[in-house]
């Protein structure tokens, strides 16, 4: 049974890899977050095969949390900005192209195994779950280029949830989580809201209300276009 | 009791702000918050009821370097809200402010004293993650607040950056509850159990964590490379809040890089860390140095010369002996008051200018005497001139930092000089661009109001006090955490 799951989960973790490598690469932004959704319904999978071997409640919660928030409700939120900004897709790529960000996405997972395999050797050599860890950071890592290499706050906040995701893989790998991790999902919600916060009042504002705004504070933002780098 | 206290406080300041309309009450409210920190936090003090843990020690304690960052932030606070009462004012009067987030600035505004003095009694390295994050959020606001397309794009910088640098902070969590579950049989997070424990965690893991936990506190007080949000930030933000920023905010992420370093006490992991801290310190203050030349604007010379400090700070704290920290301790106060009273100083410029460029700002001297005063002050105040606080602490880590390498302390000491270069020019340029003609008669004086004016003056006389005489109490209280802290 132990050895059918443990299979299950190399599957899983897979599929994760593919997800992430499909963030880094796509530029339509509804195929984004569809796929961010389905990432994190396969990681809270993996937290509840985990579950079945280990038998730690913490990670039934952590499976629980995963689907309701990353899956649907951050996934749901972000669709609702989304449809506010009328944006629907993110051309631009900073730096690389998408085919170049898939070769520097299997250099970083390279280079999280071997950096990991250093520092983790002697304190977890028990731990037959080390693929998942090594794949928890090089998800991060690709989060991250996802988070300098576009330019859309959309796509930046993907990148960040993506990261989040990797963070959480690793952790549930590595040790028995305490209750912060659940924590640590409320917290990148508020920051989330804060996110679209701004957004609403700045970037949809652009389109339209922005104009008018702008000339209500017409003499202060002609100042600030005089002085360009204040 | 302390910590009910707090507690209390800010949520009666919050209630009150949210419930009453009118706008001069949110602005008492706010100064009334600081000054209640400060004096719970000095009854705290004077009754001698720290260090105090609560919830069994797991969660939240008030130990003394808590308590001392927990004044630095509320004195600094309570002078912002002063400054910002007449300031906000103006900033809703110009338009830069609008009426229906004025409430939401306040809010914010309020919310990060409460969630920074939160980070400094956490005793879980969760919880202050946690509170550490929050306030990012909360201080995003404050910047984005301000009806200007940058300031949201700095804002939103400042988020990312910050966000993600706080991501690595987290895998270094991790990592380090990893290692005190393989060395004391029970993970733990605490700061204190972690401290105490740290002897028998396996080093080069412990390594590895501080390695991760040290990008997000970087990124939070501003060490380059992690720096790239914060000018934008602090130049963006009205006064008020880029002295939190600068003077506090940035206080959160040194703090966690000392209690940090002060778990590696006992472990050899030690040594293979200090000199990461140091080359990063020198990395700071060096691209800070160099950027700081190039400057034109009154703000971003402060923002990168917040950069420089936190790096000269970070150099002694990976220099790593008892004095170092006692000095780099004072000097985090000293720097925290210095930079409060540049940012009113420079704001009050900016009232009257409308601009943050040093060039375009005629006869300041003869329009706003009182902001030039504060802006020389300061200027010689933060380079580290006497009497002023800052010159103590600075040759003393230079002192100390001449124990680690001649060579450092001499490249060290020419950054330094670099440094110094650009607030002569910043003051040069400022005063002697004294207008000929029609020109400068036409420029209307800004008045400035008692708030604006008291906050500067109060600043500069706690400046020139502390400059000039140390108290013994003060002296005791710093030796006392230096002890507390095992270092």
């Amino acid at each position: 049974m132990e050895f059918l799951v443990e299979g299950w989960i190399n599957v899983l973790l897979a599929l994760v890899l593919i997800s992430g490598a499909f963030i880094v690469t796509r530029r339509d932004l509804l195929a984004l977050v569809s796929t961010y959704s389905i990432q994190s319904f396969l990681i809270s999978a993996v937290a509840l095969s985990l579950y079945l071997i280990e038998k730690h409640n913490v990670l039934l919660y952590l499976a629980i949390l995963t689907v309701a928030s990353k899956s649907l409700l951050i996934p749901y939120f972000i669709r609702t900005i989304q449809r506010k900004m009328r944006i629907r897709r993110d051309l631009e790529f900073h730096y690389i192209t998408p085919i170049i960000s898939i070769f520097v996405t299997l250099i970083l997972t390279l280079v999280a195994y071997i950096c990991l395999s250093k520092a983790l050797t002697a304190s977890s050599a028990q731990n037959d779950f080390y693929l998942g860890a090594v794949l928890g950071v090089s998800l991060a890592l690709m989060g991250m280029m996802v988070i300098f290499s576009r330019r859309k706050v959309i796509t930046k906040i993907v990148g960040y949830l993506m990261m989040e995701n990797g963070v959480l893989l690793f952790g549930m790998f590595l040790t028995e989580l305490p209750f912060i991790v659940e924590a640590m999902i409320v917290i990148d919600l508020i920051i989330l809201v804060l996110i679209a916060a701004i957004l609403a009042v700045g970037m949809d504002a652009s389109i339209e209300e922005f104009q008018a705004r702008l000339n209500v504070a017409h003499k202060w933002f002609t100042q600030e276009k005089e002085d360009d780098e204040i | 009791m302390i910590l009910a206290a707090y507690a209390v406080a800010s949520a009666m300041a919050l209630a009150f702000i949210s419930i009453f309309k009118w706008n001069s009450i949110t602005r008492v409210f706010s100064v009334l918050h600081g000054a209640a920190y400060l004096g719970i936090s000095i009854s705290a003090l004077a009754l001698g009821k720290i260090p105090t843990y609560y919830f069994g020690g797991r969660y939240l304690f008030i130990d003394r370097f808590g308590i001392y960052e927990i004044m630095i932030a509320s004195a600094v606070f309570l002078f912002a809200a002063v400054y910002a009462m007449p300031h906000s004012k103006e900033l809703v009067q110009s338009g830069e402010l609008s009426e229906k987030n004025f409430k939401f600035a306040y809010l914010a505004f309020n919310a990060l004293l409460a969630f920074v003095v939160a980070a400094f009694a956490s005793n879980s390295l969760a919880l202050f993650w946690i509170f550490a994050e929050l306030s990012t959020a909360s201080a995003a606001l404050l910047i984005a607040v301000i009806n200007s397309r940058k300031n949201i794009d700095a804002a939103l910088k400042y988020v990312f950056v910050n966000s993600t640098a706080m991501v690595f902070s987290f895998i270094g969590i991790i990592l380090i509850f990893l290692a005190s579950e393989h060395s004391l049989g029970h993970g733990t997070l605490n700061w204190d159990e972690l401290a105490a424990g740290s002897g028998l965690f396996e080093p080069t893991l412990l390594a590895v964590a501080f390695v991760f936990l040290f990008i997000g506190f970087a990124a939070k007080s501003g060490i380059a490379p992690f720096h790239t949000a914060l000018p934008h930030a602090y130049s963006k933000a009205p006064s008020a809040t880029g002295a939190l920023l600068s003077a506090v905010v940035a206080n959160i992420g040194i703090y966690g890089i000392i209690r940090a370093y002060s778990i590696l006490g006992g472990n050899s992991a030690r040594l293979s860390i200090s000199p990461i801290l140091i080359a990063f310190g020198v990395g700071s203050v060096s691209l800070a140095a160099l950027s700081m030349l190039q400057q034109t604007s009154t703000k971003k010379l402060i923002a990168f010369s917040s950069v420089e400090h936190m790096g000269l700070v970070l150099i002694g704290i990976g220099v790593g002996t008892q004095q170092a920290l006692f000095w780099v301790l004072f000097y985090i106060m000293a720097h925290s008051l210095t930079k409060a009273l540049l940012f009113f100083s420079s704001g009050v410029l900016h009232r009257q200018y409308k601009t943050n460029k040093f060039e375009k700002m005629p006869d300041a001297l003869k329009f706003q005497p009182l902001a030039s005063a504060g802006l020389i002050i300061g200027s010689c105040a933060i380079i580290g001139m006497p009497p002023f606080p800052i010159f103590l602490p600075k040759l003393m880590l230079l002192i100390q930092i001449n124990g680690v390498s001649t060579w450092l302390l001499a490249a060290v000491l020419l950054l330094l000089v670099i440094a110094s270069v650009s607030f002569v020019l910043l003051l040069s340029k400022l005063f002697s661009n004294v207008s000929t003609g029609e020109a400068g008669q036409q420029l209307k004086r800004f008045e400035v109001p008692f708030g604006m004016k008291f906050s500067i003056v109060a600043l500069i006389a706690i400046i020139i006090i502390l400059g000039v005489f140390l108290p013994d109490a003060l002296k005791n209280f710093i030796s006392a955490i230096v002890r507390e802290l095992r270092w």
